[in-house]
Parts: structure tokens; sequence; C-alpha cells
């Protein structure tokens, strides 16, 4: 066969994005591309410490990292989901698992049977006492699942909590090993071809130039290359999700380290809690039209439980993606696509769903605009789907405590996200998408959590008795509590598993 | 809430498809009070007309509960294990039920394929399938040991013995307390855009759902509205005929599709009987020609007159109190067999999906959109068979089936599709089989080298060619199956 020169990729910014899509592409393609990777030491990165989503393990895995060594090198925890609080109405709290509610095998769902018994006036425990991720998480355990499918110790999955200014560097060793240059430099120019339109090369502040055939733009906010030299448009949703700042400060750990994140909601957004070895993770997500950054961070400063370890930092973002992440020879990949904020931990799997699909897309020269077509499609199904979860989050409340929650109740919502909605209202339904980073159980967790409760069940729900089923489903409450209470603690589970390096 | 839940049905349709709708309700909702207009099912009603069905049919069974001795040995059905493929595209090919390939690296198996294809090394992909080649042996095992043997999956659908297996549903269906009422439907009684009542014989039924199993004609579904989805552009056979061959006298795991200019006919090799049937476009053929076809080439003596089709579905089969199944909410030419499949997935969801009297609009949507999805990709393969065979000039695709071919052709990418009926491997199959060669290969198949991956494609030959060898002959099989039943 013949041997196609390989493809010269430059990757514009060495953030968490930056050096995920070098180390993979180093590793999954090593013939067909070569890497250069330009990055400042001058410019920070975004990287607040970070919660993930299950997926990252695939990735993980992939790359050959060992999970051990990756946690203690990032400092990180285990999460089983998140933990939200006064989202539907102040002192509500729920957990949105990572894992099932029940065994999660039936042909009909689990929740369905819980509701009826609710529709029966039947004597029912809350929906998270039957799952095994969110009863790990409320006791505070940790361990690995079990290999068995039958073992009731297999019905969750789990991510991590990270320190997301740790990731990149233990990446960019091992992406280097691969054989990927790295340039330090600060990028003042961008060389389009005066005929195609396509970008040549990237100029440095010290006058080196970078030739590419292929641009990943992974330069955050700044979106350099896809945003500034391309001037792809925005498109901006900030009517849906009106949050367009954060005040981050991390903080020593006072409480126990907790195997999930917190997401508690404010008066003009929500404020997360993320726990990592060494230090907790906190900020404020708040919404510039109703708060101002100086009463947001009052409010940070004040909501944190232990000393400060840091200055308050203010981040300002929109939410919103390009109307297309692959344009002629560029692929944006991370904040230069798009914004979403980490309610539902999707940052870093967005870059992750933009790897893939690079790999699975991998061009040749010329770039077949199928290959651009495809990539497009898949990465806008993604951002519209977790849009869509995302904005559930804030208008399906009962709050009405501050203009924010007004406005947010009241506001108009995407239709494909009043189908869903509607159809949760009317029999607990979920609109099923075998691909998509939120399944079922995420969805009934968020719905039911925040005080959407369906009218009626499915019919095939009433086949057994309630007596059967509510004695079946105290049976499965206590093999759940059995498993977790063999289980270590979190913090315990992480000094024998993964302790970082003092 | 309570006062609104639906509590009887009426099915209009006394076939295959009527039955299994009442014994899929009776059996998974038994609160139901269930009765059936027993019509015969009309000459054109394709899911009661043809013999072969896809693996689904098992799962079918298995979630009513009845077991394989009332469905095959009982029934009289046979088992299918796929379908050869001859004269579509050079050497015919097996489209069979199971994986094709086995795991090599970080790319899919069919990408090391086509690597081999394009330096011309490659033996035909269905070779690396145990499904298909059980099925061009014509032996026979069962799922359990084919996995054990560690090659993979294979699914088999059933040849049926329609009126066998009519009667196995009815007494079924009765058995779980549904109803029988006498038909024909002499009237339909709307109210409100509603069906108030069906005049069966002599009878008014009324009930709070409709389900139309009535066929083609859509009895009930048709007096509510008119928006049909037509796809006779891409799929232009209107015209069927059904007929029986005394040849070949031993029942097959393989039946064939065989094209000729203007159409393909069929062949299925069955416990009961052989079963033939051509499909073709009357804009081409003639009634006569049609039978020519099928007296000269399949050896039949006897062809039944022609029935005619007109492919599409209804743009909302569940409308109001009414929902269309079966024939009467779509229709396909049998290639790929996917009638009574496609019936059985409009029971399933009407099964786990049933709303109450009001019939939310969203619900119905919700049906409407699955329903609508799954036949639509259904059209896209069937027309993927036609568009891709060799001599066909290009002629306009479906903009679904247009976005799978040219991610196929480009790099061998399949994209992906909510409530899709055929497998990865069955869309590779027909593509592959058919000589659709993708012009670039995947980048991931770099990894390994091709002599370790040629290695590796010859191992699983073997190793399929050495376990089919030393299994019995299907028609051994069957026969000692009746045997140790009896």
């Amino acid at each position: 066969m013949l041997a196609l020169p390989p493809i010269r990729v430059v990757v514009v910014g060495g953030g968490t994005a930056g050096w995920m899509t070098a180390a993979a592409l180093r590793a999954l393609l090593p013939d067909r591309c070569t890497v250069d990777l330009v990055e400042s030491q001058e410019i920070g990165i975004v990287g607040v410490g970070e919660a993930t989503l299950p997926h990252i393990r695939g990735f993980n895995e992939r790359l050959g990292i060992d999970e051990a060594e990756f946690m203690a090198a990032t400092r990180a925890t285990f999460k089983l989901g998140i933990d939200f609080e006064n989202w539907g109405r102040i002192g509500d709290r729920y957990i949105h698992p990572f894992g099932t509610f029940g065994r999660g095998q039936g042909t009909v769902d689990f929740h369905q049977y819980w509701l009826r018994l609710r529709h029966c006036g039947a004597a029912v425990r809350e929906l998270e006492q039957y799952s095994m991720a969110c009863m790990i998480a409320r006791l505070g355990k940790f361990d690995l699942p079990a290999p068995d499918p039958e073992d009731i110790a297999s019905t969750f999955n789990y991510a991590y909590q990270f320190d997301a200014t740790l990731y990149a560097p233990f990446l960019r060793a091992r992406a280097e090993r691969l054989g990927c240059r790295r340039t330090e430099g600060r990028i003042v120019d961008i060389e389009l071809n005066g005929e195609s339109g396509d970008i040549e090369a990237v100029i440095l502040a010290d006058e080196q130039r970078i030739e590419g055939d292929l641009f990943i733009d992974s330069s955050g906010f700044a979106s350099l290359v896809i945003g500034k030299a391309l001037e792809e448009p925005f498109e901006d949703w900030s009517k849906w999700l009106p949050c367009d700042r954060a005040v981050a400060m991390p903080c020593r750990t006072r409480t126990a380290v907790t195997p999930y994140t917190s997401a508690i909601a404010m008066d003009a957004g929500w404020r997360w809690r993320i726990p990592l070895q060494h230090r907790t993770g906190n900020g404020y997500v708040h919404a510039s039209a109703f708060i101002s950054e100086e009463d947001a961070t009052a409010a940070l400063v004040e909501a944190v439980e232990g000393d400060a370890l840091a200055e308050p930092r203010i981040l300002r973002f929109r939410a919103g993606r390009r109307t297309r992440s692959w344009v002629r020879n560029c692929i944006a990949v991370g904040l230069s696509s798009g914004f979403l904020e980490p309610l539902e931990s999707t940052s870093i799997y967005l870059i992750q769903a933009a790897i893939t699909a690079l790999v699975e897309l991998f061009p040749d020269k010329p770039i077949a605009d199928s290959d651009r077509n495809e990539f497009n499609r898949v990465i806008d199904l993604e951002y519209d789907r977790i849009r869509d979860f995302l904005i559930l989050h804030y208008h399906a409340t009962e709050r009405s405590d501050s203009p924010f929650w007004d406005y947010v109740r009241t506001m108009e919502i995407p239709d494909s996200l009043a189908e869903k909605l509607e159809l949760f209202r009317r029999r607990g339904r979920v609109v099923k998408y075998r691909e998509g980073v939120f399944l079922e159980a995420s969805w009934i967790a968020v719905y039911l959590g925040q005080r959407v409760t369906p009218m009626g069940h499915d019919m095939r729900a009433d086949n057994p008795s309630a007596e059967a089923l509510a004695r079946g489903m105290e049976t499965l409450h206590g093999q759940i509590h059995a498993a977790v209470e063999r289980m270590p603690d979190h913090a315990t589970m992480l000094s024998r598993y993964c302790p970082m390096a003092v | 809430m309570e006062s609104k839940v639906i509590r009887s049905v009426a099915i209009a349709g006394g076939g295959i498809v009527g039955w299994s709708a009442a014994a899929a309700l009776k059996r998974r909702l038994p609160s139901l009070s269930v009765s059936v207009i027993a019509v015969p099912p009309p000459a054109d009603a394709l899911a009661d007309g043809v013999v072969c069905t896809l693996p689904s049919i098992v799962d079918f069974h298995r979630d009513l509960g009845l077991s394989e001795a009332d469905t095959v040995l009982r029934a009289g059905s046979g088992y299918r294990l796929g379908t050869r493929f001859e004269g579509w595209s050079a050497p015919d090919y097996v489209h069979a039920y199971g994986s094709y390939g086995t795991q090599l690296g970080s790319a899919a198996f069919h990408q090391y394929w086509v690597r081999a294809a394009k330096t011309g090394a490659a033996i035909p992909f269905d070779h690396y399938s145990a499904a298909a080649m059980l099925a061009r042996e014509d032996r026979f095992a069962p799922p359990e040991a084919v996995a054990r043997a560690g090659l993979g999956a294979i699914g088999y659908g059933l040849h049926i013995n329609r009126p066998r297996y009519r009667e196995m549903m009815r007494a079924f269906a009765l058995h779980l307390g549904a109803s029988e009422v006498a038909g024909p439907i002499s009237g339909v009684r709307l109210s409100d855009g509603s069906i108030e009542t069906v005049q069966a014989g002599k009878r008014d039924v009324s009930a709070d759902l409709y389900v139309d199993a009535s066929g083609p004609s859509a009895q009930l579904r048709s007096r509510l509205d008119e928006d049909w989805e037509d796809w006779s552009e891409w799929l232009p056979h209107d015209r069927v005929h059904f007929a029986q061959s005394q040849s070949p006298a031993e029942p097959s795991l393989l039946d064939r599709a065989v094209a000729f200019p203007g159409g393909w006919w069929w062949q299925a090799a069955t416990p009961g009987g052989t079963y033939c049937g051509i499909a073709y476009s009357s804009h081409r053929l003639t009634e006569a020609d049609a039978a020519r076809v099928l007296t000269e080439q399949a050896g039949v003596t006897a062809v039944e007159p022609a029935v005619a089709i007109r492919q599409g579905r209804w743009s909302r089969p569940w409308l109001g109190n009414c929902v269309a199944i079966g024939d009467a909410a779509v229709a396909a030419e049998p290639l790929e067999w996917t009638n009574l499949h496609l019936a059985h997935g409009a029971i399933d969801r009407i099964v786990s999906m049933m709303p109450d009297r009001d019939f939310s609009a969203v619900e119905l949507w919700d049906y409407n959109r699955q329903v609508g999805a799954e036949a639509d990709r259904v059209r896209d393969f069937l027309a993927l068979h036609h568009s891709t065979a060799s001599g066909k000039q290009a002629a306009a695709l479906p903009p679904s089936l247009e976005h799978t071919l040219r991610q196929f052709r480009e790099r061998g990418r399949l994209p992906f599709f909510e409530e899709e009926t055929f497998s990865r491997d069955s869309w590779l199959a027909v593509l592959l089989g058919q000589s659709v060669i993708p012009s670039r290969v995947d980048p991931l198949t770099d990894a390994l080298a091709p002599s370790e991956t040629e290695a590796a494609m010859v191992q699983l030959r073997e190793t399929i060619a050495t376990f089919v060898d030393r299994l019995p002959r299907y028609p051994d099989y069957l026969q000692q199956l009746g045997q140790k039943a009896a």
C-alpha cells in the first residue's frame, strides 16, 4: 500500500484540551500524524479543579493510563454523581447518580414501579434509597464496581474529581514520550493561504513560524484560530443559560472528602464544591444580569467551609457554541468550540467527544467535506443534548425567591426540551437515546429531584400486586444497604488505592 | 387519573398480526379487555403472507412466555439464518443474522477487511461470519453453542407455517382471555374525529382504543386522515405474486433473493413446503412476464394472482383513539423480511407506551416518532439493496440513506441512527456483499500490520469451518428435534 505522508498537526494551546488531543493523536495514530503543540507559560489555563463524567475512564484506558497512577498524580478523588441542593425548592436535595435506580435490568423501568406505589398511596422510600450509587455517596464510602453483572455492587459507575492543572502536565509527559513536539511561545499571528483561506502557519512572538496541515484550536476562551482568524460565528444560548460569570476560590477541606460533587443553588446561580485529596474547589457560577461580581464574590467567601487557599478569581464566559467546530483545516477542541457551564461536569466530556470524532474521522490531504460535515453533525448533537439537560435544571423549579429564579422558571425553553418534559409529566417516560452522554437514569434523577411529578405511570407496572412490589423493593433496599456497608470509607479507599505524593 | 385509564381494546383483523397484538396485550397488560374482529387477512397483507421472519420474532415469543415447543414444533415452523443474494452483485453473498468478523485491534473488523480487499487479498466478507457459513452449509447450531465456540453472536428467524402459526397465536390469545368477534367489518362510525364504533357482522364493537390490523386498506385508520408518505420514488416495486414450488424438497436455513431486470424473486424452503414469490414494478413487467420468471427460474407450477402494494407509511400511524399496525401502517416489499418485524415493533411499543383515554398529543408523538424512524431505516436498508446493485444507475436516495452511503463510501464509517432494525453487521454484510468499497482505509488499522491481520483472518475462517463441519445437517437437526419432542 501507498504510504501517505503524515498529516502535520499543530495544536494551539496546552491546557487540558490541547494535551488530551496531542496525547490521543500520538497514541492512536502515530503513523498518520506529527504533532506540534504550542503553548505559552504566560497564559494561564482555565482548569479550576475538574469534576468529570465516567466516560473519562474509557479515554484513559485507551491511552493505556494506569488509574491509580493518574489519580495520585492529579490528587484525584472518586465521584459517584452530583448532589444538587436547593434546586427544586430551598431545602431540597437529590443526587444525580452514575448508576441505575433498581438493578436496571427489567423490561419495565424501576422508577415506574416506584411511581405506581406512590400513586396507590403505598409507603415507599425516596427513590435514591434504591440506587447503589446514591447510597454509596450518601454514606461516604467507595469501592470499585463488582465485575459480576448479577451482583448489586455492579450497578454503578464512577468518574473522578481531580486537579485539572495537574492533568495537563501528566498528559504532556506522555505525549512528549510519544513524540509530540512542544514549543514554548506566544502566538502573535495566524497566516492564512491567500487562495484557499486555509491556515498555513502560526507565528510566534519570537518570529518562529510553525506550519501545519491541520490546526487544533485548544486556545480556550481566546479561540485564537476558529474564532479570531477564521471568524466562525458563535451561537449565543444565554437566553436559556444566563449564567456568564464564575468566581472561584479553593479552600482547605474541613469536612469529609465526599465521593461526589456538590451543586448548591444560590440566589443568582449555583455554587460548586469539588473535593480533591489536598483541597476543596469552590466556585459560584452566576448571571451578571442578576448579581454583581462583588456580591457574588462575597456570597462565595461567606459560603465556603474552610480557610481560603487563594484569592477569589473571576472567569467570564458566554453559553453557546461555534456554529461549526471544524472549519477549513481547523478543529476547535474544548472551550474554543463553545461553553456550557460546569453544572453537569461536561467540559472534559466535550473535549473527549471531539477527540473521539477526530480520531474516527481523521482526514487525508486534502480534507474531505464529508469528514468535516460528519464531525460537525456529531459535535452539534452532543452540545444540543447537553444544553437541554442543563436548561432543565434551571427551568424545573418552584423557586420564586429571586429575580434570577423567576426568570429561568418562566422563560421559553427549546421545543426539544418542552416535549421531553411533557412526556415525563404524563407518564414518567424518558425520551430514549441509545447514544448520547446522559442516559435515562440521569434524566429521571433530575426530573424527580426537581419535582417534575408524573401524573401516570407505565401500565405494565400495575401487573404485580402492590404488596409483592413493596416487599421486593424492601429486599432490594436491604441488599443495597448491606453491599454499601461492606465498602471502605472513601478516604480510606483513597489512601489505600491512590494516595497523592506529599 | 384512574378514570382515564384505557380499559378495552378492539383489534380489527384476525390475521397473524391481529392475533399477535391480542396475545401481547392480554399477556402483558392483563387488565385490558381485548376483542378481535376476526376478519381473515386479505391477500395483499404481506405481514400475514410472507413465511420468512427476522430474529426479532424469537424475542417477541420470549416476551410472551411462548416456548419453542409452541412456536416451532407445534406450529410447524423452521429455522432460518439468512438470505443469499444472487444476481445483485458478483459473487453472490449471504446476509445472515450475527456477527461478521471478530475484534482485532482498535479499528472495526471490516476496516481490516477493506484494507485487505484493496490489495485484492480478501476472501468474501461473509466467510467471516459463523451464521453465514452455517447458512451456506445448511447446518444448524443454537446461538449458545456458537458463542461457546468463541465465534460471536448468531441469531435466527423462523419460517412460519402461516395457518398453523395463526391458529397457535389465536388459541394463545383466547386462552389469555381475548374474545373473538366475527367479521366482516361493515362500517365504522366516527364522532369528532375519533372512532365511536365499528360494525362487525351484526354487532357494534366499541372500545377505548382501536388497533387497525386490517391490512393495507386500513379500514379504520384510513377514515381519520390520508396523510401517507409515499416511498415509490425510492422503492418502485408495486406488484407481488406468491407461489409454491416442489423443489427443493428439503428445508433450508438459507433463503434466496434473486435479482433480475425489473425486480427480484425469492424462494424459501421450509418444513411445510417451498414458498416463492416475486416483487416487481408494473411499469416494467406485465403479470404474465412475472409469472414466467417464476416458472422458468424458480420451478414454480402455479402462481397466485398479483397483489398490488404501494410502499410507504402513514405519517402518523397513531391518531386519536386508533393505531394502525402491520400492513395497515407500513408497506414494504418483502426483501429482508421486515413485514412481521415492523408489526411486532408496533405491538411492543403500544404495550410499553399505552396512553390514557385522552390520548395526549405528546405521547402519540413519541410513539409515531419511534415507529416512523424504525420504518424509515427499513426503507433505507431496502433502497440500499437496489441502489447499490451492479448495473444500477444512480437514482435519488432518501437523505438518511444518502448520508450513510456517503460516509461509508468515503471511509467505511456507519453513522448511527436511532430505532435501527438492522445491526451494523447487517449493513456491512449488504454493503460489502454488494461491493461498496470505501475509498479510504481507516487510519486506526495502521497499528496492526497486514500480515498480522491476514493471519488472524485465516485463523477465524478455519475455526468457523472446523466448527461448522462437526454439526448436523439442518434437515437431520429438525428431525432429531421432532423425535426428542415426540
